[in-house]
């Protein structure tokens, strides 16, 4: 369970103060698929940030499994990200000089996995994902976007962690392919028992989630 | 994969970089560890020059010369006064003079005059290159050799007979000398007793005076071969210079205390009374170009050093500011500072090690040519006077020109023997070098680890 309270962060911007995100307050159940729609600066990347601990709010409070990532150290911010939360960038973010498998691996290492268990699980979930064995083991430049975006949604599964973060996930890819893997998220939120948070301006995805937010000059509306 | 293997292998993401940055990381360790091998080699030549200089003083009177046929003496009374100050152990005084073999037309030899008591009947073994009028001498004052002449024979009267210019006398027939003993008796050397078919108890004839051969005695030159050692008493007596010393040698219980006891013997004696030289001046005369080798070198070395530091520090930095989107994404996932900063240390770490394998092939390979060249250049410079210094000193130490010629030619050896330097690379000084450069990757990486750590993850979301 995601629940938010009174979530606000503002930033210092030459002299003045910009409010991203007003007295936020929501609830996502376990293995729901949720998205966020809103314009361009509507506050939804910061929004993002502040559930995945990359931003500390200035207010409010986020509990992700039992505890409150607002109120965690640096240290245990970095065990958040690393063990509860999963992440899918619009523009993939992949290392470009690790093979799709490695990549996959990455999170697990930060985890202090075993190499054994990394490469076996990374395997696992890039099969899951619908990648070859040659596919694995090629970089993310010899794979196609979809594809590219595929090890990135095997890796943010990497940890099995409760709460996906996923921002555009479709916003580099064609239609067909964003449908894709749209149905890749729906199937693994069910699969793997995790919540997926979307942020998104792509309303086709929106109707299909679980959950729909809609994010407006910081101030957050089911819809 | 791990950490370290993902640091090694995002060294080589960029080949052509990775090469230009290993040359040039390698070309500054390569400079570094020649100038540390040249610092070594000269600190090595240093300290054998120095440790092969004997704890000795010469007392030479003020401005002697052995050209001039007038000089000043020194004097048994003053000389007492240094062997009374603390740390002399002893001092060797000696009278030296020049006596014409009886016949010889040689009368302006050395600017002198003949005198009718100033000969001998003993005939030098020392020959004078003319080969047939083509060989190679030289004639004070100019003009022609006489057909008849002979070289003169020195005269040394010294309160040491067991050596002679400083080089210990082997005695190969009959005794030494009493140093002490005012006696007609008189040491030669094997090369004399043979010219003159002399041998232990036969007779010559010198200062008008009948001395009896009591020793025959080996030495190294030629110069020391045409020279007749008695005792100090006894040539002060045939030259009727009572009292008279022309060089003396003090030696000091330590060399450590040797340049004080210099400089305590210049106070007591006087500027104008006698020229006081140590070895050890000699010596630090003969490594000054040795020293600004080593100066040089260790300036060079620190250049080098820095310039391989600023290199690794800002190719991390130019890599960290490449790669913030990266670093951030790595964050974002999972990765500790420490973790980040630890790959990015291996990566600094790999690129310098390529570089030290280069960098210590430079410095084996280019150790040796480099410090002779520096040597070379700096001595080259300061040879000549070197030269003029030790060729003053050694007739202040002779007491003779001819002794004078011959310490010379010894100090030119001695000015070879400086630019004789190679250099040793050790497994250790290598290993040494080699940890050397890995601490300078480190601490390269110091300010790109900075960087990494202000790295804010969320900035990744902000450039989507």
């Amino acid at each position: 369970m995601l629940k938010v309270t009174d979530l606000s962060k503002q930033f210092s911007s030459g002299g003045s103060t910009v409010v991203a995100v007003k007295k936020v307050n929501f609830k996502v159940p376990d293995g729901c698929f949720a998205s966020i729609i809103g314009r361009s600066g509507s506050g939804k990347t910061t929004l993002l940030s502040l559930l995945g601990a990359l931003e500390k709010p200035n207010e409010g409070s986020i509990e992700v499994d039992n505890q409150d990532v607002a109120k965690l150290s640096d240290h245990a911010q970095i065990k958040y990200r690393c063990n509860t939360i999963g992440f899918i960038f619009q523009s993939y973010n992949l290392v470009p000089n690790l093979t799709a498998v490695e990549n996959v691996m990455l999170p697990m290492e930060f985890a202090g996995q075993p190499k054994d268990q990394r490469l076996k699980r990374a395997k696992e979930l890039l099969e899951q994902v619908g990648l070859t064995a040659d596919e694995m083991m090629r970089k993310p430049g010899k794979l196609s976007g979809g594809q590219q975006q595929r090890v990135a949604i095997a890796r943010a599964l990497a940890n099995k962690p409760k709460l996906i973060l996923a921002d555009e996930p479709t916003g580099n890819l064609d239609s067909q392919t964003g449908d894709m893997i749209v149905k890749l998220l729906h199937g693994l939120a069910k699969s793997e028992d995790t919540t997926i948070i979307a942020v998104t301006h792509d309303l086709n995805i929106s109707k299909s989630t679980d959950k729909t937010f809609k994010i407006d000059d910081g101030v957050l509306k089911e819809v | 994969m791990n950490v370290i293997s993902r640091g090694i292998r995002n060294a080589f993401r960029n080949t052509i970089r990775t090469a230009s940055i290993v040359v040039i990381l390698g070309i500054s360790i390569g400079l570094s560890l020649t100038m540390l091998l040249a610092r070594q080699a000269v600190q090595q030549k240093i300290t054998d020059i120095k440790s092969s200089v004997a704890n000795t003083i010469t007392i030479s009177p003020a401005g002697f010369s052995g050209f001039s046929s007038v000089n000043n003496s020194l004097t048994t009374a003053e000389l007492s006064k240094v062997s009374s100050l603390s740390h002399v152990t002893s001092v060797a005084e000696s009278l030296t003079d020049r006596l014409t073999t009886i016949g010889s037309t040689a009368p302006s030899f050395g600017g002198q005059s003949s005198s009718s008591t100033g000969q001998t009947s003993l005939t030098s073994p020392v020959t004078i290159n003319t080969s047939g009028g083509g060989g190679h001498f030289f004639v004070s004052g100019g003009g022609s050799l006489p057909t008849n002449f002979t070289p003169p024979v020195s005269i040394v009267g010294t309160n040491d007979t067991t050596t002679l210019n400083s080089t210990a006398l082997t005695i190969t027939s009959g005794t030494a000398l009493d140093g002490t003993a005012d006696t007609d008796n008189a040491m030669i050397s094997k090369s004399m007793a043979s010219k003159n078919n002399l041998k232990v108890g036969s007779t010559f004839t010198a200062y008008s005076t009948t001395m009896t051969v009591t020793g025959i005695f080996t030495v190294s030159t030629e110069a020391d071969a045409g020279t007749v050692v008695v005792s100090l008493p006894t040539e002060q007596r045939l030259s009727t210079q009572t009292g008279d010393i022309t060089s003396a040698i003090a030696t000091v219980d330590s060399i450590s205390n040797l340049s004080s006891v210099t400089s305590a013997i210049k106070t007591t004696l006087g500027s104008s009374t006698a020229d006081v030289t140590s070895s050890l001046a000699q010596a630090n005369a003969t490594v000054a170009p040795l020293n600004s080798v080593k100066n040089i070198s260790l300036f060079s070395l620190i250049g080098a050093v820095i310039a391989g530091a600023i290199i690794i520090l800002l190719v991390m930095v130019m890599i960290v500011r490449e790669r913030r989107r990266e670093i951030g994404v790595l964050k974002a996932i999972g990765g500790s500072n420490i973790t980040i900063i630890f790959q990015f240390i291996t990566e600094a770490i790999t690129l310098t090690v390529l570089g030290a394998v280069i960098g210590l092939i430079i410095g084996v390979v280019g150790g040796t040519p480099v410090t002779k060249l520096l040597v070379d250049n700096s001595t080259s410079t300061t040879t000549t006077t070197t030269q003029t210094a030790g060729g003053r000193g050694s007739f202040g130490q002779s007491g003779g020109g001819v002794g004078g010629f011959t310490s010379r030619l010894n100090n030119n050896s001695l000015v070879s023997g400086v630019k004789d330097i190679k250099t040793a690379a050790g497994w250790g000084l290598l290993l040494d070098g080699f940890g050397a450069a890995i601490v300078i990757a480190i601490l390269g990486s110091t300010l790109a680890a900075g960087l990494i750590a202000k790295v804010r993850p969320a900035e990744v979301m902000r450039t989507e």
